[in-house]
């Protein structure tokens, strides 16, 4: 079963292609990590297997279901999302409980089991202590770190990172890296992650998705390499 | 309390008492969505609607709802497609509605730029029941949405792609919050005016944005901002004799300027 796959994708910004016939596939329990140079259209890829990006041609399939056949659930950090708003009229808190909105809590009081999810996931990024304070009082590095723990909070079933450990520390990445690797081992999720550090994250990842430049195309288009 | 003794005036209060929690609940989302633009824009689009009652001899209401909400779905149209400069949709909506007010009352006879004024400046004080009524409609649908929608609304919110990939809806969802936003101010503009119905939206949103730590706070602080700006103005402007609607206005900005003031002493 695949969580995610992508089938011959291309996608254009305007009359430029910019990523052609890329497929790929996720799978549940697998860790993949997804690297290029800059500007090679990776957060572009990540948009469109999201679909927050229309592609051009080829097919994008997300699974409906999760492996015990409940509606799959997807956690997504996009690119700085640290710089979101600094008047954001939230506490830490608010902010990661929301994460366990899409889990059927739209319209329902959260339970306990939520609280403990939100608990745990502030826990894990170290900032359960700074749960009452603002968002917008907290610097690029803590923001980073609730937006991780919203996320966590959320307990998807499929996990897409778009550079998340910018701004981290070398021991932090360590951290989150094996979190990872964990959550993929031992829980079943699927994880797609963008990052530079290839050397640093390899040990930890299942496989590694890599996109290079076409070198027949006149366009800076990407595909994936072979 | 000589002035509850009036008809009129007790009317007043209670309008006013209805908008003080419309038009806060709707601006905290505007303000944080760096969208505040966008009752000043949907407020002019207003005059359009109204001009277009007078030149059909229709209800200008009626005319109204029917401009702000295709200007409301244009606006959400212009927003995505604009979208790393999106507050160039407001300024062409802006202008643009502006010119089809002047063009529509240039065209109309019967005296059409007088009977427009009273919609620009407003008049709390002349309110009918019927009005008072229909805004107290307003405000329990606009509470009855906020409950039902305050979570997905504070996803939105907080990020359009983090929303999306929650599940929400995310363009029918802002097209509908403008579209409510324009339904609001439509309605609000009779009684505070085009020039004053965005300063009542978005100045008790601001102030309450600066003394509430969490969402539900600053929700809760702008309605009492309101509530407090808009009566201590109806008893000024019914006091000093001065127009109700720019003294509500003033007196929201006494107070942000007040609490920022405040502030800035607390934090040195």
């Amino acid at each position: 079963m695949h969580y995610v796959q992508v089938e011959n994708l291309t996608f254009y910004y305007g009359e430029e292609p910019v990523l052609e016939d890329i497929s790929y596939h996720i799978d549940p329990g697998e860790f993949v990590i997804l690297t290029g140079e800059n500007g090679a259209a990776k957060s572009t890829l990540i948009r469109n297997t999201l679909g927050l990006l229309k592609p051009a041609a080829g097919k994008i399939t997300l699974s409906k279901v999760n492996q015990e056949n409940e509606p799959l659930s997807v956690g997504y950090i996009p690119q700085q999302i640290a710089s979101f708003n600094a008047g954001f009229p939230s506490t830490v808190l608010e902010l990661v409980q929301s994460g366990r909105f899409s889990r059927g809590k739209w319209f329902k009081p959260l339970d306990k089991r939520d609280h403990q999810h939100v608990e745990r996931a502030l826990k894990s990024v170290d900032m359960w202590n700074m749960r009452h304070k603002r968002v917008g009082e907290l610097s690029g590095g803590q923001k980073q770190r609730i937006c991780l723990a919203r996320v966590f909070a959320t307990d998807p079933d499929l996990f897409i990172f778009d550079e998340p450990t910018t701004g981290m520390d070398e021991k932090s990445r360590t951290q989150f890296y094996e979190l990872l690797q964990h959550n993929a081992h031992d829980h079943g999720k699927a994880i797609l992650m963008v990052t530079h550090e290839h050397e640093e994250v390899k040990q930890y990842a299942d496989r590694h998705i890599h996109l290079v430049r076409k070198e027949d195309s006149e366009w800076r288009c990407f595909h994936l390499s072979s | 309390m000589e002035m509850f003794s009036f008809e009129f005036m007790r009317k007043a209060w209670l309008a006013a008492g209805f908008m003080a929690v419309i038009a806060p609940m709707l601006g905290v989302f505007l303000v944080v969505r760096r969208q505040s633009l966008l009752a000043d824009t949907l407020s002019h689009v207003s005059l359009a609607g109204i001009a277009l009652g007078f030149f059909l001899n229709q209800n200008p209401t009626m005319t109204t709802l029917l401009v702000v909400i295709i200007s409301a779905v244009v606006l959400e149209y212009l927003r995505t497609m604009y979208q790393s400069y999106s507050e160039v949709s407001t300024a062409i909506l802006m202008s643009g509605g502006l010119a089809v007010a002047l063009l529509l009352m240039s065209l109309t006879k019967d005296n059409a730029p007088m009977k427009i004024n009273q919609y620009l400046f407003g008049s709390i004080i002349t309110i009918s029941q019927s009005q008072v009524k229909v805004l107290g409609v307003l405000f329990v649908i606009i509470i009855l949405l906020f409950l039902l929608f305050k979570r997905p609304m504070y996803v939105l919110t907080f990020d359009e792609d983090t929303a999306h990939v929650d599940g929400l809806p995310v363009h029918r969802m802002s097209l509908l919050f403008n579209i409510i936003t324009g339904v609001a101010i439509t309605l609000m503009i009779p009684i505070a005016g085009a020039l004053l119905v965005s300063a009542i939206m978005i100045l008790p949103a601001t102030i309450a944005m600066n003394l509430g730590k969490s969402f539900n706070r600053v929700i809760f602080s702008s309605i009492v901002i309101g509530l407090i700006g808009m009566l201590s103005g109806l008893v000024f402007s019914y006091q000093l004799n001065t127009p109700p609607g720019a003294t509500i206005t003033l007196v929201f900005i006494a107070i942000l300027a007040l609490v920022s003031l405040g502030q800035k002493i607390r934090h040195k």
